[in-house]
């Protein structure tokens, strides 16, 4: 029954060929510090899932932002649950992104032919960062008011374009409702967006191009 | 495809994978579909005495309206609204306290002291000094409160 529904999905959209070249492609052989990238797609997809999850209670103004928060987390079922997964989530997806980077280094992963795939890496770690960094000052409690402020003050420390960059993050002199929007705008539309774009490329590469072996003594 | 003798690594594997895969999905499921529906199953709203007003201001025989001022709290916003409640009383002793919203669709009634009546200008319907539906859509009665007098002050039963 459900090989005959898959021979006739198969027929018309050939879903077997996508799903084998996704699954069941050929891979040298490798060790468990292979799996940290799929493990960082995994979180991802949790911090996806749990963010999205989140939207449907939280509200981006200084009169709203602390007290929905504390709603989620003490009101609403499983609410401690659902942001307790996207808090410690956050701080598992710096830590495995930068793992599964150390260890196409240290394997040597990025050289030829995947110089686009770390290209990719790179700039998925610049917006795994900018997810942390956005997210934090969300809670809008003191915490991230005082961590968004350094924050912001450590951009304006760029010679040239600092002050100009300070202003832009906080949309104006000072932290206010004004930066409050625009992080939460670019924590749940600009860098997703962005992540999903980069990380369909870096994934196409990896299921092309096939990844690395572990480098030999003699190469 | 496995041997009689028992599954192949591939099997295994793949069940494992599915297996793991389901009871994250289960765990993650579960929670997020109470987290959703969980506001909708709330009935908390302790009940409590409204206190109206002094009891003579009822006119014997006309519903008398009174306003209150209740506090709700609706997810992490304390709202004050105002309750309007049509106090009856035939002999000064047994109180009826009727609601003034309109048991069609929920606009507010008022009492034509003239015709001796409640009309909702909404859709025309009329109700009698009881608050029992004379012409027009609702589909019953107006609705009552639970009501007490104490130290000539009158109270509703509101939640």
């Amino acid at each position: 029954m459900g090989t005959q529904v898959g021979n006739w999905l198969d027929e018309r959209v050939g879903w077997r060929k996508v799903w084998d070249a996704i699954f069941l492609r050929k891979i040298p052989k490798v060790n468990w510090l292979y799996t940290l990238g799929s493990a960082t797609l995994f979180v991802a997809l949790i911090q996806g899932v749990t963010g999205i999850l989140l939207t449907i209670y939280y509200v981006p103004t200084p009169d709203h932002a602390y007290d929905s928060v504390q709603f989620i987390t003490t009101q609403v079922p499983a609410g401690w649950l659902i942001r307790g997964l996207h808090h410690y989530g956050a701080s598992a997806m710096v830590i495995l992104t930068v793992l599964h980077m150390l260890r196409v280094i240290f394997y040597g992963a990025y050289k030829f032919p995947r110089e686009v795939t770390w290209f990719t890496g790179v700039f998925l770690l610049l917006i795994v960062t900018g997810f942390g960094f956005t997210g934090y000052l969300l809670p809008w409690d003191q915490k991230a008011f005082w961590a968004t402020t350094v924050g912001t003050r450590i951009a304006s420390v760029a010679p040239g374009v600092g002050e100009w960059l300070l202003l832009v993050m906080r949309g104006g002199e000072e932290l206010t409702a004004v930066t409050l929007a625009r992080f939460y705008g670019v924590h749940v539309w600009v860098l997703p967006a962005s992540l999903l774009i980069l990380l369909t490329i870096h994934m196409y590469l990896v299921i092309r191009i096939g990844i690395s072996a572990v480098p030999r003594r003699e190469d | 495809m496995s041997e009689e003798k028992g599954l192949s690594r591939r099997d295994l594997l793949s069940i494992g994978t599915l297996a793991i895969g389901g009871i994250i999905s289960i765990a993650l499921g579960i929670p997020a579909v109470a987290y959703i529906i969980g506001p909708a199953r709330r009935r908390v709203q302790e009940e409590n005495w409204i206190r109206l007003g002094p009891v003579s201001k009822v006119e014997i025989g006309t519903p008398t309206l009174f306003k209150a001022r209740v506090e709700r709290q609706v997810g992490w916003i304390i709202n004050e609204e105002e309750i309007s409640v049509y106090i009856l009383t035939e002999d000064g002793r047994n109180y009826v306290a009727l609601s003034n919203i309109c048991t069609h669709l929920g606009c507010r009634v008022r009492w034509i002291s003239d015709q001796g009546q409640f009309f909702c200008p909404c859709h025309n319907a009329i109700f009698n000094k009881q608050g029992e539906v004379v012409t027009g859509p609702p589909p019953r009665p107006l609705d009552q409160y639970v009501v007490k007098v104490e130290e000539e002050q009158i109270y509703v039963l509101g939640g």
